[in-house]
């Protein structure tokens, strides 16, 4: 024990080792009981909750956008089909090297700046990890083959098909069916959490026009499926399905072919054209033109396409003129006509003698009538108000409305829509402004001056209307008063929309029904009275360019032109040298008409207002359109034949009158 | 001794059973242990299929290492225990200068530069062998000495162990050389070094704890403990592992939910699914019954090994015989704490059970070593 080396005793060494091989074996013993203590807790105390955790991870529901329901004409034409196309898209989290990725796909398709920008925006935008993003929407064929043959090349891109709005008449219905395009923030925000819930799977909101009117009918309800997917968030078994409901289908009361022959009838023209069925208020026509491809803003629009649109000042293609206000002009003289005759400011007989010009008393002021600024000068001469209607005498209305004053001429203008919006399903129209005290107190600060009085009466200072608002008040001119409110709704997966509550905005009524027959005979005249050649004092109609140039007419059309002087335009544009600029300052031409007219056997089937912006002349250019849109209504799509329906009743009155015998 | 010959020789029943005993013998190989390898090789196999979604190619690779290590094992039984003891010396000095080499020329794999892969050998891990290397020499020179050990002893000790495994640390490779580490000190704690020692170690390495933790340790280290203490501070970054991990144990509840239907390992929701989270692919397909099965398998094997410790006719044997079992043990015990979040995240594989390389080799030599101890201890007596 005391020396270098000790003697070793085996025995109480085995003994020690023994004895720490059995605590070794205690240690083991233990730490496997806490681990199955702990396994214990994981597998049977919390199995719930990480079995929950467990289908938590894999089990994620997801959202299924419904159909979007299709949009018809009157005929079962379709307006609005949903197309499929293919899109190029990226999961972020997949890509490596996002630039590389890009700078690659650019040598592959077609991808411009525009397209990489918007990309980015999208991603910006609050997103679902390992969710994808599209970057660039409808591939062709080629572009397609080109992606999947260097598909092992480009992890996190896929081609994903989709439904997508299109529409076949492009720019024809750009205005009055307006267009889908993808959902932005603020339209999301607006959305009710429960919108928004059903909008989960949507990329797409109508912006414009029917689509944004009848968003809610046309989205649908979104449906829902549970997939599995794995910790790449790659889907790998469907588990459970609620489809979505598609949206439903509607049909409108617009006419797709008249349609295409008004957009034809306007030309070369800027300008629109409002058509309405007198009988149910039902749009059959509305164009506004230039119009634009709608189908271009659907997948979103690219910077240089959207900056040609908003930068042609002088066609303002994204502009609806269908729905925005302009002078009317003499197109309101029926209607004030049918005021002075209500109210007993004129009758049948009342005539004035015209010198051309119209003065207040003690007023040196003359307000000229259009004919002294013409070659015809020197007025109208003796003028009832038949003449003065179809001979469009400023004079008479200037008398009459100063005469009535602008309390009287606003109520009764009221009453055929002024100054409102009729239409139960044009929300966006503008209303325009049926001037009155009030309205120029609190718009313009100043009280109403008689002047004023006369410049409205005939349809020029502080006076403006829609082509909506014109072809609605000729409606119920045709309608003799019975007022139907324009819409463009006919059914709805093919049941018809029966009239609502509030769609009733009270008849026009007059003193006399026989005041209807009176202005319909002064409007007819408009375009049927003949004008001799020769005749000095015959003018101021559109006989010459209308019934004059279709001597087989088969009907009478009723009619009212109009030539607005123009307002406002800036003068930058104004004084420019530019021939098609200085274009800008030329009159607009309108025309309002309604047909058949004067006819025993058959209603008015249609009722019009054609605005020519910058025509300069309704009676030369705004008339022949309307006919022409008339004619291919009358005689094309209705197929009326006049004619023979005359005849029938000739032979019913004679099968009558034999009856009789 | 003598008394046991006379039973052999007396009755007919024992001689059949010695006969057959005598047959393993000259095989060098223990029956029972090779029965409970065996069995954990197949069930680990069993499990790493299903881990891998299936890949057969992967699984007939396990298959094959594992072949290769039964044969290394196998050879490894044949040499003596002692031809052990006399090279322990040599080999340990080999070893570190092969250590040292590594860190010259060796070459990274997995971020740990510990191979060695010189012309006309195949490429190796100088690291692997130290895990039985170190507990033969620490063997070798205690059990010459008078335990339980002085103070110098232990210094020295301390050292033989220290310094290989700072070298592994210098490759980067902390498991292997907390492997290499523990092989020794289970050496030193059976040898008998005083309890107080090993306390006061304990309370020490406490003690100096928070001064390592505030001074030393590196981001990644301290991130580590603290995702310990709470996964959910980083529930997709650091600490995703060990909640999806404790997720998948925790949904597969007493049964299981059934061979190759674990949602979470077959979804990809856990991460080293093939290694060190193989435990997880287990507990959520069999369930707890599935892990209580492999732990008493692995308590087989461990109790087989702590009889042979027991059993060994001298002190070098029976170090070795327990420190390889305690190490393997330590082993087991790690990585199953740690993918059920007793333990921080170490980087383990769970023995026989993950796939694994070299590793397994190494275990294999280590149940050699087991089974030489075994056999020729009464062969050369007899």
């Amino acid at each position: 024990m005391t020396g270098k080396w000790q003697l070793k005793d085996h025995e109480a060494e085995q003994r020690l080792f023994n004895r720490r091989l059995t605590a070794g074996a205690l240690v083991i013993i233990l730490l496997f009981a806490a681990l199955i203590a702990k396994l214990i807790d994981l597998q049977i105390n919390q199995y719930e909750y990480f079995s929950a955790r467990s289908d938590g991870n894999r089990l994620h529901s997801q959202y299924v956008p419904p159909a979007r329901g299709l949009i018809f004409d009157r005929h079962g034409e379709l307006i609005a089909d949903n197309q499929p196309i293919f899109n190029l898209t990226i999961v972020r989290e997949q890509v490596e090297d996002l630039d590389e990725t890009l700078e690659f796909l650019g040598t592959l398709i077609r991808l411009t700046d525009d397209d990489i920008e918007q990309f980015r925006n999208r991603m910006r935008r609050n997103r679902v990890p390992f969710s994808s993003v599209p970057l660039r929407y409808v591939l062709d064929d080629e572009e397609k083959s080109k992606i999947a043959v260097n598909s092992h090349l480009l992890p996190g891109i896929a081609i994903e098909p989709q439904f997508v709005r299109s529409y076949p008449l492009k720019d024809l219905t750009a205005h009055a069916i307006g267009y889908v395009s993808e959902i932005n923030r603020d339209e999301l925000d607006r959305l009710t959490e429960e919108q928004r819930e059903n909008y989960g799977g949507t990329n797409h909101i109508g912006k414009t026009g029917i689509e944004r009117t009848y968003e809610e009918l046309l989205h649908g309800t979104v449906g829902y499926e549970t997939v599995e997917k794995n910790n790449r968030g790659q889907v790998m078994r469907r588990l459970d399905r609620t489809d979505p409901i598609a949206g439903k289908n509607i049909s409108l009361h617009l006419d797709a072919k008249l349609q295409v022959a008004a957009e034809k009838a306007l030309g070369d023209f800027r300008g629109a054209v409002v058509a309405i069925e007198p009988a149910t208020g039902g749009i059959l026509a509305m164009v506004s033109k230039p119009g634009f491809d709608p189908n271009l803003f659907v997948t979103g629009i690219s910077s240089k396409d959207y900056s040609v649109l908003v930068n042609d000042v002088i066609n303002t293609p994204l502009f609806d003129r269908s729905t925005s206000p302009y002078p009317p002009g003499s197109t309101i003289k029926p209607f004030l006509g049918m005021a002075g005759l209500h109210h007993e400011y004129v009758d049948y007989d009342y005539t004035i003698e015209d010198p051309g010009y119209f003065r207040l008393p003690g007023v040196s002021y003359r307000w000229g009538d259009w004919t002294l600024r013409s070659a015809i000068g020197g007025g109208h001469g003796t003028t009832n108000l038949q003449r003065a209607i179809f001979q469009s005498c400023d004079t008479f209305f200037y008398d009459l409305g100063n005469r009535m004053g602008i309390d009287t001429i606003h109520s009764f203008m009221s009453l055929f829509g002024f100054g409102d919006n009729f239409a139960l399903d044009v929300g966006y129209a503008r209303t325009g402004v049926l001037p009155s005290r009030d309205w120029k107190l609190e718009t313009r600060g100043e009280p109403w001056y008689p002047g004023d009085t006369i410049n409205s009466s005939i349809g020029q200072g502080y006076m403006w209307a829609t082509p909506l608002q014109l072809a609605t008040a000729t409606a119920v001119m045709a309608n003799k008063g019975k007022v139907v409110r324009p819409r463009m709704l006919r059914s709805v997966d093919d049941v018809m929309v029966e009239p609502i509550a509030d769609d009733y905005a009270g008849d026009v009524v007059v003193a006399d029904a026989d005041y209807w027959r009176y202005i319909h005979e002064s409007m007819t005249m408009v375009v049927h009275r003949p004008t001799g050649t020769g005749a000095f004092r015959d003018y101021g109609g559109a006989y010459l360019t209308t019934a004059a140039l279709d001597k087989e007419m088969p009907y009478q059309m009723a009619g009212k032109t109009g030539t607005a002087q123009v307002v406002a335009i800036d003068q930058s544009i104004r004084n420019s040298d530019d021939i098609e600029v200085s274009d800008l300052n030329k009159d607009h031409a309108w025309f309002v008409s309604f047909a058949p007219s004067m006819n025993e056997q058959v209603e008015p089937k249609i009722a019009l207002a054609v605005f020519v912006e910058n025509g300069e002349s309704g009676s030369g250019v705004a008339a022949p359109i309307a006919k022409e849109i008339i004619d291919t209504y009358l005689l094309d799509i209705l197929d009326i034949d006049f004619a023979a329906l005359e005849e029938q009743a000739v032979q019913d009155v004679n099968l009558i009158s034999q009856a009789d015998d | 001794m003598i008394n046991q010959d006379f039973v052999r020789q007396s009755t007919g029943f024992y001689r059949e059973n010695s006969r057959s005993r005598n047959f393993w013998r000259a095989l060098h190989t223990d029956p029972p242990l090779l029965v409970g390898l065996i069995l954990l090789c197949c069930f680990g196999v069993f499990v790493l299929f299903s881990a891998s979604d299936g890949d057969e190619a992967m699984v007939r690779r396990q298959a094959l290492i594992m072949l290769v290590g039964m044969i290394v094992m196998f050879i490894v039984a044949q040499f003596s225990v002692h031809f052990f003891r006399r090279w322990a010396p040599s080999m340990y000095a080999v070893g570190l200068g092969l250590l040292g080499l590594v860190l010259v020329i060796g070459v990274e794999e997995n971020g740990a530069k510990s191979w060695i892969d010189l012309p006309g050998l195949p490429s190796f891990q100088p690291s692997e062998m130290m895990k039985f290397i170190v507990p033969m020499l620490l063997a070798w020179y205690l059990a010459s000495r008078p335990l339980p050990p002085r103070f110098k002893h232990l210094f020295w000790s301390a050292l033989m162990i220290a310094i290989p495994a700072a070298l592994i640390v210098l490759q980067n490779d902390t498991g292997t050389a907390i492997m290499v580490f523990m092989s020794g000190v289970f050496v030193v704690l059976l040898a008998g070094i005083r309890w107080r020692i090993v306390f006061s170690g304990f309370f020490a390495l406490l003690l100096v704890s928070p001064a390592w933790y505030l001074f030393l340790a590196q981001e990644h280290q301290k991130n580590r403990i603290l995702t310990f203490f709470d996964p959910y501070r980083d529930p997709t970054g650091a600490g995703y592992n060990i909640i999806q991990s404790q997720i998948a144990i925790g949904s597969g509840g007493v049964y299981g939910k059934g061979y190759g239907n674990g949602a979470q390992s077959h979804l990809d929701f856990i991460p080293e699914s093939n290694t060190d989270f193989i435990l997880a692919v287990l507990a959520e397909e069999f369930g707890l019954l599935g892990i209580l099965f492999l732990i008493c398998l692995y308590l087989f094997v461990l109790v087989r090994g702590f009889y042979i410790a027991y059993a060994a006719k001298d002190m070098f044997s029976r170090l070795l015989a327990g420190s390889i079992t305690l190490t393997f043990f330590f082993y087991v015990f790690v990585n199953m704490a740690m993918v059920s979040g007793l333990l921080p995240v170490i980087g383990l594989p769970l023995p026989l059970i993950s796939r694994g390389g070299t590793s397994i080799v190494t275990l294999f030599v280590g149940f050699g070593l087991l089974m030489s101890i075994q056999t020729h201890g009464r062969a050369r007596r007899t």
